[in-house]
């Protein structure tokens, strides 16, 4: 149950940070979406990671059951090369505004067509 | 020809289906997934790495276990994105220009000055015991690569440059890479894997101590050492810049 | 069960609070939304036993990126005040 209502929250925070994705015309807005959804995916891997009544990935504990450590370590991963896309993200972000003077997605447009 | 209102509804409208459509897909796949796992033998899949880990590799933290020994290999590929992330911020922004003075108020710096080296101690503590606790080297690197933040903001760009040096970060980053490539040699030398830890005759000890789990607390600390100095440099990079040569027409 | 109930609110939270960062006007808002939201999912993934997930959820989360995030909007804003 627990890990369904997860799963559920995972594909929910997916939706919204998508939909954010294709309609904000901020650059910075965009980039929040994609941090968003990156977050999303560390959260359906942590769920299904769940086993009912396990105990964390640490063998000093004395339980019956442990949830499973292989996809804790694969979330760890997407979360650190998450950061990495952000900054590149927020780098092209600054190099755009440097040259254009703006982060509106619109105008970007308009300027970019005005120098060709 | 509709009116630009209509235009903007109906891409919304396209764009949430297309959202739901995609999240529904998404809810499918997890459910089918779980409830795939959940007829084979409930808890098969956990019980080899949380049953061998500590005879095999004298970690008790079986997520660093993972990481560190049994798949270490992905662990280079991601310092290497981290490398490469860092290389990419670089190319974009250029080399970081005349750092700016500005600086928090005076109460907050006299503070700081105070409790920075306290600081200090969460993260070398979760990077030493990364086979003992929860953590590891990429926590305890981006604590380290977070507190050299705070410095460069409290303290203003140019005495964080002063004090951290940009040449010491990156030369630490290219060590740290340098050094995890060539523990990984270690093993083959040993006639094992790349990268191999208790195979390749590096010591176990005893589980529980801190000098135990092989080669598994140095990769800890290259990986914190990496990390820290790739992320901090990022910022660098990013905050290295003042927003003041924009072209005057565009404003 | 008490448990359970505080479980079921903190993911509505995250829903609620990852819809508010995206479309709360302001950066800076959206920002600071942003770091609460991964602050929630450190509490989430605590729940889920997942200790090394929430730790590193919550230092790049809501140290690394909220950063990141307030050095990007600095430096992609008409300046307004000057350095002291």
């Amino acid at each position: 149950m627990m890990q369904t209502a997860a799963y559920l929250t995972a594909a929910g925070v997916f939706a919204i940070g998508l939909y954010g994705m294709l309609t904000q015309r901020d650059m910075i807005k965009i980039c929040i979406s994609i941090s968003i959804m990156d977050s999303s995916f560390v959260m359906a891997l942590v769920a299904a990671a769940y086993v009912p009544g396990g105990a964390a990935p640490i063998a000093g504990f004395e339980a019956l059951r442990f949830v499973d450590p292989l996809p804790h370590a694969l979330a760890l991963t997407a979360i650190v090369i998450g950061a990495g896309i952000l900054a590149i993200a927020l780098a092209l972000t600054v190099a755009v505004y440097r040259h254009y003077g703006t982060t509106d997605i619109a105008r970007l447009f308009i300027a970019t067509r005005e120098d060709s | 020809m509709e009116s630009p209102v209509i235009r903007v509804f109906l891409t919304r409208l396209t764009a949430g289906f297309l959202c739901l459509l995609l999240s529904l897909g998404f809810v499918v796949l997890l459910l089918d997934a779980g409830r795939h796992r959940a007829q084979t033998i409930p808890t098969q899949m956990e019980e080899p790495y949380t049953a061998r880990s500590v005879a095999e590799t004298g970690s008790i933290n079986v997520v660093t276990a993972i990481l560190m020994d049994y798949r270490a290999f992905d662990t280079l590929g991601e310092a290497t994105v981290i490398f490469a992330s860092v290389a990419v911020a670089a190319a974009i922004l250029g080399k970081p220009g005349s750092p700016s003075n500005r600086t928090m108020g005076l109460l907050s710096r006299r503070q700081l000055s105070a409790l920075l080296p306290l600081f200090f101690i969460f993260p070398l503590f979760v990077i030493f015991h990364g086979h003992l606790s929860p953590g590891g080297g990429f926590q305890g690197g981006v604590s380290l690569a977070v507190l050299v933040i705070l410095i460069h903001v409290a303290f203003g760009d140019r005495f964080g440059e002063e004090v951290i040096p940009h040449r010491i970060l990156a030369l630490s980053e290219y060590g740290a890479a340098i050094g995890l490539v060539g523990i990984g040699f270690v093993g083959i030398f040993q006639g094992s894997a790349y990268l191999a830890n208790v195979a390749a005759g590096f010591p176990r000890g005893t589980a529980g101590t801190l000098a135990s789990g092989g080669v598994i607390p140095l990769l800890n600390l290259l990986v914190g050492m990496k990390v820290a100095a790739g992320l901090s440099s990022i910022y660098v990079h990013l905050a290295g810049h003042e927003a003041e040569n924009v072209p005057e027409k565009r404003r | 069960m008490a448990l359970d109930i505080a479980f079921y609110l903190i993911l509505a939270a995250i829903l609620v609070s990852a819809f508010a960062a995206i479309h709360v006007r302001g950066h800076l808002n959206a920002v600071i939304i942003l770091s609460v939201f991964s602050v929630l999912t450190t509490v989430k993934f605590t729940f889920l036993q997942a200790v090394d997930v929430a730790m590193a959820e919550a230092v790049i989360g809501a140290g690394l990126m909220t950063a990141l995030f307030v050095t990007a909007i600095s430096k992609t804003r008409k300046r307004t005040w000057r350095a002291r």
